[in-house]
């Protein structure tokens, strides 16, 4: 099932003075087994869509449906561990939420407070450290002694552990270097083809171009676009500020200069490099 | 969980918010002690009680805080007043008995007692919130740095102790922002901080309190390097953005909040009794 937002508004510190409305009326549907991409500028409300996803935030309004379950505002939800385990969500620097002795530990923790017994528990944490590339050696070690990369590498394990139906991640390659960060897409891609729903906040669009399926772009606290990637590059991305992939500022030169062909099937350098070499003539 | 920051500075631009932080923080410790002292008999004491509390009560309307956020940090009391009505009634005690339980007598003078205290705390409490959400926390640590500069003479690190406070005050939202933020994170991993048996809540409380720690920790080693990085010298002088200014507005409150524990005191010390007066009137 589905994940679809209806009429949802969200306003933070409501009746203060630090009142802020951060969702306007938003209506959305993220497909099962798609890779959805959210973007928009900082402050455009992102985290704070991805976090009605697992019930964190209550609609002020509207009403959110995530598998067979509901969320309505005003209405008490009940099951709300049902929703965190359905929908696994990865915040930004999530480096920052590691607090066992060993790092195994700390990634059983989630299995471990939905129910599992100590041994599943482990188990589950010793592959997902293997699928985010964490080697053996390093089970027993404490958190704090690993580098930054791999701690953010385990803090994301231990939501894969989790065995969530839709993995949710807010820009979780923020801070990393450019190897690092394509490993992590690399890693998150391997979790799509496994059949996880994906949905990923970012900011780069080189990102968005190679893996996304979907795309919803947001503005001030509304939805003001949904559709897919390639359209979005061939059409009006400019409208909303969003940056061009590298590949298709490439491309465009090239076109400038004469070149003709079909960009629709391009998402990575070697596609391109197919492409060019397929002898695509001067026009 | 997004209220935890109650009575902290809101931006209004009230009578209140504009006085200067010397004479509010000034005018908080007098009201605090007009409130402490006694009077000659139970009826006066909460008569004045209740004058004190019509005026902080329109110094909270001045300042638009809304009753319900006091009431909101009033919530917690309920158990300390239990517990002080238990202790003063286990304590001997003597004078009229208002009622008893059995061989166990309940005296008006621990009720008494007990509604004092509960009195004080409910006018500290509500005074307090009055200077915190109309004074920005900057501006209460330059209020305090100015009353300590007399102890300069006796190399008192006045101005170290400002900067150690009002940074410290500076990093109170930053903390609770960052509280809320692995509370969520660890709510995503199937915590529950509201319900579940002690060891549950054990175990949430660790899986917040870690990474809490850890980062406070971080970040002051980073506002230690980045402060020495550019220079910062403790014992240098220094010129403010913000330069306190004493307005007429401030000496008349000034005078004002005098007048009012001077009156307090007279009432006290003449043992002035109005319903006495009132009962020889007619
Ligand atoms: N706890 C909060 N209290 C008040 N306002 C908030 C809070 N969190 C976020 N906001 C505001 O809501 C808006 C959307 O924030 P956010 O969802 O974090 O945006 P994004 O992730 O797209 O950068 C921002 O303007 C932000 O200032
Ligand atoms: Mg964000």
């Amino acid at each position: 099932m589905p994940i679809k937002f209806s009429d949802v508004f969200y306003v933070y510190s409501p009746k203060t003075p630090f009142q802020f409305e951060a969702l306007r009326g938003v209506n959305i549907d993220i497909k099962d087994h798609s890779f959805t991409a959210i973007v928009g500028h900082t402050g455009s409300g992102k985290s704070t869509l991805i976090q009605h996803i697992n019930a964190l935030l209550l609609p002020t309004s509207g009403t959110i449906q995530v598998d067979d379950m509901t969320i309505t505002a005003k209405e008490k939800v009940k099951h709300i561990k049902k929703f965190r385990k359905h929908a696994g969500l990865v915040f930004q620097f999530p480096e920052y939420q590691l607090f066992e002795e060993s790092v195994e530990k700390d990634v059983a923790f989630g299995p471990r407070n939905f129910g599992d017994d100590e041994k599943t528990a482990l188990d589950k944490a010793h592959k997902a450290l293997r699928e985010v590339g964490i080697d053996d050696d390093l089970f027993k070690r404490s958190p704090f002694e690993l580098s930054g990369g791999q701690r953010r590498r385990v803090a994301i394990a231990g939501i894969i552990a989790m065995e969530p139906k839709v993995l949710v991640l807010d820009e979780p390659t923020a801070g990393l270097d450019p190897r690092g960060a394509q490993e992590m897409m690399d890693l998150f891609d391997k979790i799509h083809q496994g059949g996880t729903t994906v949905v990923l906040v970012t900011h780069d669009m080189n990102i968005v171009l190679r893996y996304a399926s979907d795309v919803i772009v947001m503005k001030d606290g509304a939805i003001v676009k949904v559709t897919d990637p390639l359209s979005l590059f061939e059409g009006d991305y400019e409208d909303y500020n969003l940056e061009i992939p590298n590949l298709y500022h490439f491309a465009k030169l090239l076109k400038n200069g004469g070149y003709q062909f079909d960009m629709r099937n391009i998402r990575t350098i070697e596609d391109m490099a197919k492409i060019i070499k397929g002898g695509y003539h001067r026009g | 969980m997004a209220n935890i920051a109650l009575g902290r500075y809101v931006p209004y631009n009230s009578f209140i918010h504009r006085l200067d932080p010397r004479l509010k923080l000034f005018g908080l410790i007098v009201l605090m002690v007009g409130i402490f002292i006694k009077f000659v008999n139970v009826p006066m004491n909460f008569i004045v009680y209740g004058l004190i509390f019509i005026l902080i009560a329109m110094m909270m309307m001045v300042s638009r805080i809304k009753f319900k956020t006091l009431f909101k940090q009033l919530k917690a009391l309920w158990i300390m007043i239990t517990f002080l009505l238990i202790i003063n009634t286990i304590v001997p005690n003597s004078g009229a008995i208002a009622f008893s339980i059995g061989s166990w007598n309940i005296y008006w003078n621990a009720i008494f007692q007990t509604l004092y205290i509960v009195i004080r705390l409910v006018l500290m409490i509500a005074l307090t919130m009055v200077l915190t959400s109309t004074t920005r926390p900057l501006d209460l640590t330059y209020a305090i740095e100015w009353y300590l500069l007399p102890f300069k003479v006796i190399r008192f690190p006045t101005h170290e102790i400002a900067m150690t406070i009002s940074i410290a005050l500076r990093f109170i939202p930053t903390l609770l922002d960052e509280t809320y933020r692995i509370m969520k994170a660890q709510a995503s991993r199937g915590v529950d901080f509201v319900s579940g048996k002690l060891s549950e809540k054990v175990r949430a409380i660790v899986s917040l309190i870690v990474p809490l720690f850890i980062s406070a920790f971080q970040r002051s080693e980073e506002l230690a390097n980045a402060m020495e990085a550019r220079g910062y010298n403790p014992s240098g002088k220094r010129t403010r953005y913000r330069v306190m200014k004493w307005r007429v507005p401030d000496s008349i409150a000034l005078i004002f909040v005098v007048g009012l524990l001077s009156g307090i005191i007279v009432l006290a010390a003449l043992k002035v009794d109005f319903v006495a007066i009132i009962g020889n009137l007619f």
